[in-house]
């Protein structure tokens, strides 16, 4: 009785595998539009901007979903079978990708890490904000440590083994995953996608190249009006109420940033000394707005507005968008622009 | 070290976690008692699964969540009460089921209704040192309801909970009552969560009656006991965790099991 229910559910999941499959390889329609799967929402935005009319590109993520929380479920790895183009951020965002590229039996797809190339910042721990009430900033420092190492023949082994290492102690592996919200990053990436989308494609791949240049151009643009903003600021320093993700931003502009958490989960919960010295702090420097991540509600970053009447401002990390926000079309460039004028509100800048 | 404490209470998070704290505290201690005898300890966290699947529900009909928690905890804990009595499952096991089915149904309504727009859980589960000032008037408001009820009917919960039957002679209304303790429990469970957050909600419930129970001679004692050793954690676990710089509602648990390891020793010495 037992081995026959066990034989009805193999005979059934091998009918399952074995129609898997041919849909891929028998039913493919004529005119080519490339199958594209990008695990979040900058990498999506561009892939569609980039492949235009001739690609269906898919968001891996739920509209919502949190980036960090997400693994893909077994019809996400089909999808991923049945692609053209698979681009995901780096090993350090999603951990996963590196067990499912075992898995994948699509010998035709190409995987795009769209991290290659970029130096990763170590992760920013928020200690600091000390009596006199300046943030020490761990990331700039870190950030010149990087540079340096740049000029070391030896640096790109002891990347690779930092990357290994890394991976025992949490999910980020002690590199700041966030590396889509620095332009200079940004536009490595998007050329990552556009010189993919042209392997995969040759015919087409001026068009590729061209539209990749262009969107760079307004990358270049935002890049500039952020410099120009950012540098006449009364203040210097971000309080962020929530996980750091824009630690390359803060770096590239010269912005400190001190939060209530200690290290990087959202779900730690910080001291209450903690909350009292910014709060002090906020109240010393007459900071008037206090910012906080996309997704969550910001419950320690409301304790902080509510004791020293500064508003609360929204940061947005582009991880991932919600339904609502993907009905309104929000783009990476939107979200980035709001980001600015927002900084602007919140740091005074003129 | 006083100065610095007097420091601290300048804070108006630091109040709040004060106020609303030892309130919350002192209505988890008064059921919490009721609850340790009777083999519901774990319905804090029981419940807390509970409000997670109703996460789901909130989700579909887009309200928060809390709106929908509230009702659906409290029938969820009836329903625990019902299958303890009827099913011959003692509370423990009843309360893992209803929990596992709640867990259940969060991740099934969050599958149909693909995704959480945001991390709904940050809208469910508070933090002691976040608590808003509509908040502290919901734990006053709570704790009113909750001392009401255990002060009306002290003799009658107390009757029921050690002797069921001999209650039932007396001409208690037993189910009448066993309902009304588990909705104020549901209750200070799902809102208590909101406030403080699982972890403190559960220790809460469970720490004061133990500690008392330890060293009770009379149920008058005990409850005396468990108000006094709840507060008390509360009160010293904000003040500690403020002058060495360690997370609150941790440090809260490891003060709360202090004054049980004490109350163990005096129970076996005396």
């Amino acid at each position: 009785m037992k081995s026959r229910t066990c034989l009805a559910v193999m005979l059934s999941l091998l009918i399952t595998v074995h129609w898997g499959f041919p849909v891929h390889a028998t039913d493919d329609p004529g005119p080519e539009r490339l199958q594209v799967v990008a695990t979040l929402f900058p990498l999506f935005d561009w892939a569609r901007i980039i492949g235009g009319e001739k690609s269906d590109v898919n968001l891996l993520l739920p509209p919502g979903v949190e980036a960090h929380a997400f693994e893909p479920t077994p019809r996400d790895i089909v999808a991923i079978n049945k692609a053209d183009l698979f681009i995901y951020t780096g090993e350090s965002m999603e951990p996963w990708v590196r067990n499912l590229l075992g898995s994948l039996t699509n010998r035709s797809l190409m995987i795009v890490d769209s991290s290659e190339g970029i130096d990763y910042m170590e992760e920013a721990r928020h200690e600091g904000a000390g009596a006199e009430g300046q943030g020490r900033h761990d990331s700039i420092h870190d950030h010149e440590k990087e540079a340096a190492r740049r000029h070391d023949p030896d640096h790109q082994h002891s990347r690779h083994h930092d990357k290994i290492e890394g991976h025992h102690h949490d999910r980020h592996g002690g590199k700041d995953p966030h590396i889509w919200l620095e332009f200079g990053n940004a536009r490595k990436m998007v050329n990552h996608i556009a010189r993919a989308f042209s392997e995969k494609d040759p015919a087409s791949a001026d068009l590729y190249l061209s539209r990749a240049a262009e969107y760079n151009n307004q990358l270049i643009q935002l890049e500039k009006a952020y410099e120009q903003t950012l540098a006449g600021c009364r203040h210097k320093t971000l309080v962020y109420g929530g996980h750091f993700a824009f630690g390359y931003l803060a770096a590239r502009y010269g912005l400190k940033h001190i939060s209530p958490y200690q290290g990087f989960t959202p779900d730690a919960e910080p001291t209450p000394k903690r909350i009292a010295e910014l709060i002090d702090y906020m109240k010393q420097s007459g900071m008037k707005a206090i910012f906080f991540e996309e997704g969550i509600e910001p419950r320690v970053a409301k304790v902080l507005g509510r004791e020293t009447g500064a508003q609360l401002l929204l940061l947005h990390g582009a991880h991932n968008v919600t339904k609502e926000e993907m009905a309104r079309n929000v783009s990476y460039l939107s979200i980035m622009e709001e980001n600015l004028e927002r900084l602007t509100r919140g740091l005074e800048c003129s | 070290m006083i100065a610095e404490i007097f420091d601290a209470l300048q804070y108006a998070f630091i109040q709040r976690a004060l106020v609303a704290g030892s309130l919350i505290a002192l209505n988890c201690s008064f059921l919490g008692l009721f609850l340790v005898l009777r083999r519901f300890a774990l319905i804090g966290d029981g419940l807390a699964h509970v409000a997670f699947g109703t996460i789901g529900l909130g989700l579909l009909l887009h309200s928060h969540p809390i709106y929908v928690s509230v009702p659906l905890v409290m029938l969820a804990s009836l329903w625990i009460l019902m299958i303890s009595e009827k099913a011959k499952i003692h509370g423990d096991a009843a309360i893992g089921l209803v929990a596992a089915l709640g867990v259940a149904t969060g991740v099934m309504l969050a599958s149909v209704g693909r995704g959480f727009n945001v991390d709904l859980f940050s809208y469910l589960f508070g933090s002691i040192l976040a608590i808003s000032r509509g908040e502290v008037i919901l734990s006053v408001m709570l704790s009113l309801v909750v001392l009401m009820v255990i002060v009306l009917f002290m003799n009658d919960l107390f009757a029921i909970t050690y002797e069921e039957e001999y209650a039932r002679v007396l001409g208690i209304k037993t189910r009448r009552m066993t309902s009304m303790l588990t909705i104020c429990t549901a209750l200070t469970v799902v809102l208590g969560i909101r406030v403080v957050g699982t972890m403190l909600i559960s220790s809460l419930l469970i720490f004061p009656a133990v500690t008392a129970l330890q060293v009770a001679r009379c149920f008058r004692t005990a409850i005396i006991i468990a108000a006094a050793s709840s507060v008390l954690s509360v009160v010293f676990g904000v003040f500690i965790s403020y002058l060495f710089n360690l997370p609150t509602g941790a440090t809260i648990v490891y003060v709360s099991f202090l004054l049980f390891g004490t109350a163990y020793l005096c129970g076996r010495l005396f």
